[in-house]
């Protein structure tokens, strides 16, 4: 769980906790599957991403979009989150272990909100970006 | 290829009500254990007044209400050749279980791109979704990539 976070607290070039997840299975893109309701068979079906030729079967973008989203929302309190974006830079595959990280960009007071921005990434095991994304949260001031 | 009179084209709204179970499962298939996307209590100690939904959770109305689906055959796009290019969301307020969201999905542009391996058309989708009090909740940016 995040701790609460006052805009004080936190400063440019701060490093969000990296999270490390995976490594991917194929049951997990299954249940991923259904619970996001994305059954593209290139997620689901080995033989479909070889098929379309990208080498077999792949993780959903989004499965890893939400790995990002559990290291940021483990950090900034969901309720401060104000926008969240990513690129899916790289294909995930089976096996894979994903590794999160992030950091504050940009600190600033505008119209009076606290706004903190970051940038975040998603690489796999050989260091290869999955993701590149960022981010802007609003955060309240110590009294 | 991708149906350019469609730019600035606006689909029919579709409805999708939040249920809890849907969030809990999102979460766990993420694998996330964070108290506040799976405990009431947990989440109402944090300041929310139910669970909320996951940073993620956009992707379920659009998919489950095989809006996305409809929209790429409307598109004319060859779904075995979609990849997903990029996804963003801009959150206006809190999404709670047994919310009824409203999505509006605009096509913002239609583009070509020659890629590594030949060339691409670039859609970019633009969802507002709205809450039952009609108070805007989530404005969700996506860019589809259709291989050619």
């Amino acid at each position: 769980m995040a701790k609460e976070l006052y805009f004080q607290d936190i400063n440019v070039k701060d490093q969000m906790p990296v999270l490390v997840k995976g490594p991917v299975k194929h049951m997990q893109l299954v249940r991923y599957a259904g619970a996001s309701g994305d059954f593209n068979p290139l997620h689901v079906d080995p033989e479909v991403g070889k098929a379309v030729g990208i080498g077999g079967q792949i993780a959903h973008g989004m499965l890893v979009m939400g790995f990002v989203g559990q290291a940021l929302a483990g950090w900034i309190p969901k309720k401060y989150l104000r926008k969240f974006s990513v690129r899916f830079v790289g294909m995930t595959r089976l096996n894979e272990v994903v590794t999160v990280t992030g950091k504050v960009t940009d600190k600033k007071q505008e119209s009076g909100n606290n706004i903190i921005r970051g940038e975040v990434f998603a690489r796999d095991q050989k260091e290869e970006l999955l993701i590149a994304g960022s981010f802007e949260a609003h955060l309240p001031e110590k009294k | 290829m991708a149906d350019r009179s469609k730019i600035n084209h606006e689909f029919p709204p579709f409805t999708y009500e939040v249920e809890r179970g849907k969030m809990r499962e999102l979460v766990q298939a993420i694998g996330d254990d964070n108290p506040i996307f799976l405990d009431k209590e947990a989440a109402i100690k944090e300041g929310y007044k139910d669970i909320p939904a996951f940073p993620t959770f956009a992707t379920v109305p659009m998919n489950w209400s095989n809006t996305l689906l409809s929209i790429i055959s409307d598109l004319k796009i060859n779904f075995a050749m979609v990849l997903h290019g990029e996804e963003g969301y801009e959150y206006l307020q809190e999404i709670y279980p047994g919310d009824v969201l409203t999505g509006k999905i605009r096509v913002v542009s239609i583009d070509e791109k020659a890629g590594k391996s030949g060339s691409m058309d670039l859609v970019k989708l633009e969802t507002m979704y709205t809450n039952q009090r009609n108070e805007p909740v989530l404005k969700a940016n996506a860019l589809i990539v259709e291989r050619k």
